[in-house]
């Protein structure tokens, strides 16, 4: 683990308490911009100007629950890096039909249907990662920016099922658009950094000014207090098994989103890092579900990870998880304070469409970077290109679909549950005979190790397998074949790979080799043959992911597994 | 990792003998490097760097070499220690639970100027 140059305080380090405390700030002020997707669902609710105020309360507490819960340090919740939570389009969708079909308490029992499953699958994510891809993340990302983008374009001009483009909503999108996109391109420090938060005070200014902010709409007729615990009173659950698909598939697009983050997260964390490590992905996904559970249950709708906050510790080389327990702790009081969620739920609709357009081109360019970090081959290109093409083609006949049998119409209406679909379904069946081999046999007295070195790199190079695994491929040929000495009925090298793992097999005749957990110590290699025999066995163990050895009649076989 | 035989380059820096290993050491190469190594502890040299950074990785059998001549140094009262532990060979250091068995410096100029 090599320290980044431009890290400033690493996972495991504490900023002084004031820094700690402005690094929060930040972050609150960034995952402030998601409340905007609750108080749509909120508006499109219909609530009351009090049970609006009492929702984004619960949301601001869901966030900061939401963000412990995924960065927590501990055996059962979290993936122990900064990576904090946020309000996305992932849940937004599919919960705008379940409010369409059985109103809020749908909304809620879905949603802790989806985060159950979440912890359900999370003991398993080793082992789904060939269904879970980087580029089927990359295209979840996307397709989330393409709905972002969507949504976006219909605040900013008003668009209602009534009215038409509204001139004076299209002026204060202007405002505001162009202001963050001005401090983003041609500033640097605090005002680049904040200008989301910016452009869309300056499209708060333009509604007053002409007169479409109305902060008293929001305050009850009864008034509001200073402080006030947030109240849970319509919260009900209720489930619809049509709409088991749609967050099926939030559950699988919130995982895909999650391991991109934390992903970043540690590698932001680690100059060497190659790749991700599962078990911090496994704690985070708990700690996902458990978060949406919680959500459910206190009447909000689900949380993600926060592709913005990870952006934000990469800018500012802050990555301390005690940065995350203060965000907890921040949203946990602001939730008590009537008059944040008021600033919250008065956020003019032409402002909150220039958020969401302006933040669709990050979302939506980091997901096609995801895309293509990875060499596409005409297998990925027709995965993620018929995807992709499926996911424009859900919102552009949003119509036609809408006549197809009730049980389709959640997978076929929405625009993130069909691309994702597509994309997982078609990912699994393009990986029929995905995976290829090569052998070569060395008879005895002629084991060439420079022809294993070259054997093994021209595989690599051909098979665009990743060098740093090969490397460790070929030093794990090597110190095997090293440690087998001359077989006297030569020796069998087999190489297998897909992009996911690399298996190399060696067959001998010979005894079965037994690999020792315990390492010598550096007097036993000094002292004796043996001991350096226990330390070949021990790096091989330890170089591997996996080895194993089995015998069958005087053959025996050796198989050394490289995850990918 | 074409091109991974065994190269030993030798030279001085002030009283410090650096011996500059690159491509790979296993069981085939690894005598080499252990004549090489006992030579200069039997010509009397006190200060011995071997600079590891132009290694690709290194066996077992390299390491026992590399343990058998530091302690060969210390019974002849001279210094050898290594520098450029990086990238693979590093894992494999840790891996085998070594670091602490050697004198490890950062780079060939920090080294020096610890061995002189």
């Amino acid at each position: 683990m090599a320290r980044p140059p431009g890290l400033l305080y690493a996972v495991d380090e504490t900023p002084p308490p004031l820094t700690l405390v402005i690094a929060a700030l930040q972050q609150v002020a960034v995952m402030s911009n998601s409340l905007i997707y609750p108080i749509i669902l909120a508006r499109e609710a219909g609530l009351s100007s009090s049970d609006l105020l009492n929702f984004a309360s619960v949301s601001m507490l869901a966030l900061g629950v939401g963000t412990i819960l995924l960065c927590a340090r501990s055996r059962y919740t979290g993936c122990s890096y900064l990576c904090p939570a946020g309000f996305t389009q992932i849940y937004l969708g599919p919960s705008l039909l379940a409010l369409e079909r059985g109103g809020l308490a749908l909304v809620f029992g879905m949603t802790v249907i989806a985060g159950l499953l979440q912890v359900a699958i999370a003991p398993s994510l080793r082992r789904m990662r060939t269904l879970l891809p980087p580029e089927i993340a990359g295209l979840v990302i996307a397709v989330v920016g393409l709905s972002i983008a969507v949504i976006g374009v219909r605040y900013s001009l008003g668009i209602t099922g009534k009215r038409d483009i509204q001139p004076v909503y299209l002026a204060i999108t202007g405002v505001s658009l162009v202001t963050m996109i001005i401090l983003n391109i041609w500033t640097k420090g605090y005002t680049r950094m904040f200008c989301v938060l910016i452009g869309m005070a300056a499209g708060y200014a333009a509604s007053w000014v002409i007169g479409i902010l109305d902060l008293s709409a929001a305050v009850p007729s009864e008034g509001i207090d200073l402080l006030r615990l947030p109240g849970f009173r319509f919260v009900q659950l209720t489930f619809d098994p049509n709409l088991i698909a749609p967050f099926v598939i939030v559950a699988l697009a919130g995982t895909l989103h999650l391991m991109g983050n934390v992903s970043t997260a540690q590698r932001i964390n680690d100059d060497d890092w190659v790749r991700p490590n599962f078990s911090s992905l496994i704690g985070g996904l708990r700690g996902h579900g458990i978060a949406a559970v919680f959500c459910g249950l206190v009447g909000s709708i689900g949380v993600n990870s926060y592709t913005s906050c990870i952006g934000v510790s990469t800018a500012t080389g802050i990555t301390s998880r005690n940065v995350a327990y203060a965000i907890g702790i921040i949203f946990a009081l602001l939730s008590l304070v009537p008059a944040a969620a008021i600033v919250v739920a008065t956020i003019p609709a032409p402002v909150v469409g220039a958020a969401l357009f302006f933040t669709a081109a990050f979302v939506f360019t980091s997901g096609l970077q995801m895309i293509t970090a990875r060499m596409l081959d005409s297998r990925k290109t027709i995965v993620i290109g018929l995807s992709f093409g499926a996911a424009v083609m859900a919102d552009v006949y949003q119509d036609v679909f809408a006549t197809v049998p009730t049980v389709l119409q959640p997978i076929l209406g929405n625009a993130l549950v069909l691309g994702t679909s597509c994309g997982v379904l078609l990912n699994l069946i393009t990986r029929i005979g995905v995976r290829q081999r090569a052998s070569v046999r060395f008879e005895p007295d002629h084991i060439d190790r420079e022809a294993v070195e070259q054997f093994l790199a021209e595989q690599g190079a051909h098979w665009a397998a990743r060098r740093d695994i090969i490397n460790r491929a070929i030093f794990g040929a090597v110190q095997l074949l090293e440690l087998l000495g001359d077989s006297p009925g030569g020796v069998e090298l087999e190489a297998s790979f897909d992009e996911f793992n690399l298996d190399l097999r060696i067959r001998y005749t010979g005894l079965p080799l037994v690999f020792p957990d315990h390492r010598p110590s550096a007097r036993d290699i000094l002292e004796s043959v043996e001991g350096e025999r226990l330390l070949a066995g021990h790096l091989l163990r330890r170089s591997a992911d996996r080895i194993g050895c089995r015998a069958s009649g005087e053959r025996a076989e050796v198989h050394l597994h490289y995850d990918h | 990792m074409n091109n991974s035989a065994l190269s030993i380059e030798q030279s001085h820096s002030g009283v410090v003998c650096i011996v500059a290993l690159k491509g790979r050491v296993d069981s085939a190469s690894a005598g080499e490097v252990m004549v090489r190594l006992s030579d200069l502890i039997s010509a009397g040299e006190k200060a011995i760097l071997v600079d590891l950074g132009g290694l690709l990785y290194l066996t077992s059998a390299a390491f026992r070499v590399l343990l058998v001549a530091t302690d060969e140094a210390e019974r002849s009262a001279a210094r050898l220690a290594l520098c450029n532990v990086i990238g693979q060979v590093r894992e494999l250091f840790e891996m085998g639970g070594l670091l602490d068995a050697f004198t490890i410096h950062g780079s060939r100029e920090e080294a020096v100027g610890r061995l002189s």
